[in-house]
């Protein structure tokens, strides 16, 4: 950027800043570091801090702070040249034992047993796509923008497919998921997860389940399909490495199976389209759609009161990290109930309860400090939602936005989505603050 | 996904025979696994994928002092990095009153680029404070 900079990093990002650093062409860049966490800290207690050390060096901050900015730059610091990464050796030769150990080690693995892709099972893995081995499939990373985005061919997905114990006739899905650059370990401090639904016929040529169970783990293809996501996202993007390339708290055990399932299209009621068609598919083509999120409740629970005011009910009061979207995941028995209520399409129910689901006082009120501000002087129609006191307010939080940090969108759409799924044997439902990402065709690929 | 009744009624330890009517025969226990043993060596490939090569970029020269110097502070959008650039501000005007400092929110959160704030800072200032909150 061409001007002295002194970045200040909490301490419970300290290998993350250097190795953030060194991945763009810095090693050596002066990062000076605070306590961690600083957020919950008042103004009195964060000046506190700066009158005190780094954590890292026990320097004191400030003169540190003025030190990186001014002391004169070292010989390592004014290198220039290009550095190329080593991820090791082509190939790994031992006994059995010995490299299911060295995989693990290595963190190329979730660290249950693996296949070892040998080179005969990676050449018959690669017998399930026309495509050829050193096609370059795309990139993924584990924060785009932020940590280095690594490139990958058909072969780098065949041998991660092996690995994960894929048979070949699941290659062009798990070659879709790949091909969307979305990892299945992201790297923010939240513990996102994902979820991967595939629609179309390969549901049904691969045997993934959707009846009974379908997001348990009851059927092979749901089970490595999901599983290989992981990790070719380790091995493929880098992702995965606590402390530099994930930071996730409390982790997600979502992510060792990445919530991987098929929607039951042939029990969706008339007039409800499978989900990959509301995306613009047409019915007869296979396609995966990745979902982003954190957390699913799953609930059991029989109501006097039809299962969509239930739901709208539910989603007022669910929150979570995110605030603005939900997915849905119905068993065919709601579903048919929703339709015999008048809901022609999925998209007439999640219209309905975008439009009359509502916000607790306490979270509106938590997540717009601007509007409280308004409120107080007096300016509507915010004053009148301070008035209500701790009622819901009628406030409509999932609708699509813009953006972040751009223009609202005009006209917002519905921010909730639908999948049908399910054994039937009760009318159970689950909910969550997945929002979708986006779809690949998995016909692409084959 | 079709389910085969017979296997399905092995799986949960019942034995299959009682779907004809009969009475449970136990099936034959089958005859242990020979498992290959020995330090048989295998080769297996390497599953890493294509990580970019970085160039390195020297650093930019320091400044002799900030006397009289223009410092932006800038926040990455994270909660607590405004109020904490806040307090360097106060610290300076206490501290080192002739040093500017002029206050920013980057665009694009944590990983965005932001050319026209470095353009800014480039005419106006002299150096940055970035704080990355948490």
């Amino acid at each position: 950027m061409g001007f002295p900079t002194a970045p200040l990093v909490t301490i419970a990002f300290k290998d993350l800043a250097k190795s953030n650093a060194a991945g763009h062409g810095m090693p050596d860049l002066r990062v000076c570091f605070l306590p961690h966490p600083m957020t919950n800290k008042t103004d009195a207690e964060m000046y506190q801090v700066l009158l005190g050390s780094d954590p890292v060096t026990n320097k004191p901050l400030m003169p540190e702070i003025i030190s990186a900015l001014t002391t004169p730059l070292t010989a390592d610091e004014q290198k220039t040249g290009t550095v190329r990464p080593d991820v090791g050796p082509p190939m790994y030769s031992g006994t059995q034992d010995e490299l299911q150990r060295l995989y693990c080690d290595n963190n190329y693995t979730d660290f249950m047993p693996i296949i070892l892709p040998t080179e005969e099972k990676v050449e018959a893995m690669l017998k399930g796509t026309s495509h050829k081995p050193d096609e370059v499939v795309g990139t993924l990373s584990a924060a785009r923008g932020a940590q280095a985005s690594w490139s990958f061919t058909v072969r780098h997905v065949a041998i991660n497919a092996v690995m994960a114990g894929a048979s070949p006739d699941y290659l062009p899905t798990i070659l879709a998921i790949s091909s969307t650059g979305q990892p299945s370990l992201f790297s923010s401090t939240s513990s996102f997860t994902r979820m991967v639904m595939l629609n179309g016929p390969v549901s049904d040529q691969i045997k993934m389940n959707y009846g009974i169970g379908a997001m348990g783990p009851f059927a092979e293809p749901n089970a490595v399909i999901g599983r290989a996501w992981t990790i070719l996202s380790k091995n493929l993007g880098g992702c995965g490495v606590p402390g530099l390339t994930y930071l996730g708290t409390l982790g997600s055990n979502f992510n060792y199976n990445n919530l991987c399932i098929a929607e039951t299209e042939n029990k969706l009621p008339d007039g409800w389209k499978p989900f990959h068609v509301q995306k613009g598919f047409k019915p007869e083509e296979s396609v995966v759609s990745i979902f982003s999120g954190w957390s699913l409740n799953n609930v059991a629970w029989f109501p006097n009161m039809p299962y969509h005011e239930l739901i709208n009910n539910w989603l007022t009061h669910f929150f979570s990290f995110g605030t603005g979207a939900a997915t849905l995941l119905l068993d065919p028995t709601v579903a048919r109930e929703a339709k015999e209520k008048g809901f022609n399409s999925k998209e007439d129910l999640s219209d309905y309860w975008s439009k009359n689901s509502k916000t607790p006082a306490w979270l509106y009120w938590d997540t717009h400090k601007n509007e409280l501000t308004q409120a107080k002087a007096g300016v509507e129609p915010y004053a009148s939602y301070l008035k209500m006191g701790d009622a819901d307010l009628p406030f409509q939080r999932f609708y699509r936005r813009g953006r972040f940090g751009g223009p609202p969108e005009p006209n917002p759409k519905s921010s909730i989505e639908i999948i049908v799924l399910g054994g039937e044997t009760n009318t159970y439902w689950a909910g969550g603050d997945f929002s979708y990402v986006g779809s690949a065709s998995v016909d692409k690929w084959r | 996904m079709k389910i085969n009744r017979r296997k399905l009624l092995s799986l949960i330890g019942v034995s299959p025979a009682i779907l004809a009517g009969s009475s449970a025969v136990g099936e034959p226990a089958p005859k242990k696994a020979r498992m290959a043993s020995g330090p048989v060596k295998i080769d297996a490939l390497n599953p890493k994928g294509m990580p970019p090569s970085v160039q390195l970029i020297p650093m930019a020269p320091r400044l002799d002092t900030l006397d009289g110097k223009t410092i932006y502070l800038v926040s990455d959008g994270f909660a607590g990095a405004d109020r904490f650039l806040n307090q360097i501000a106060i610290w300076f005007s206490k501290n080192m009153p002739s040093v500017k400092t002029v206050y920013r929110l980057k665009a694009g959160g944590l990983a965005g680029d932001d050319p026209a704030l470095w353009a800014e800072i480039k005419k106006n200032g002299n150096a940055m404070i970035m704080a990355y909150g948490h």
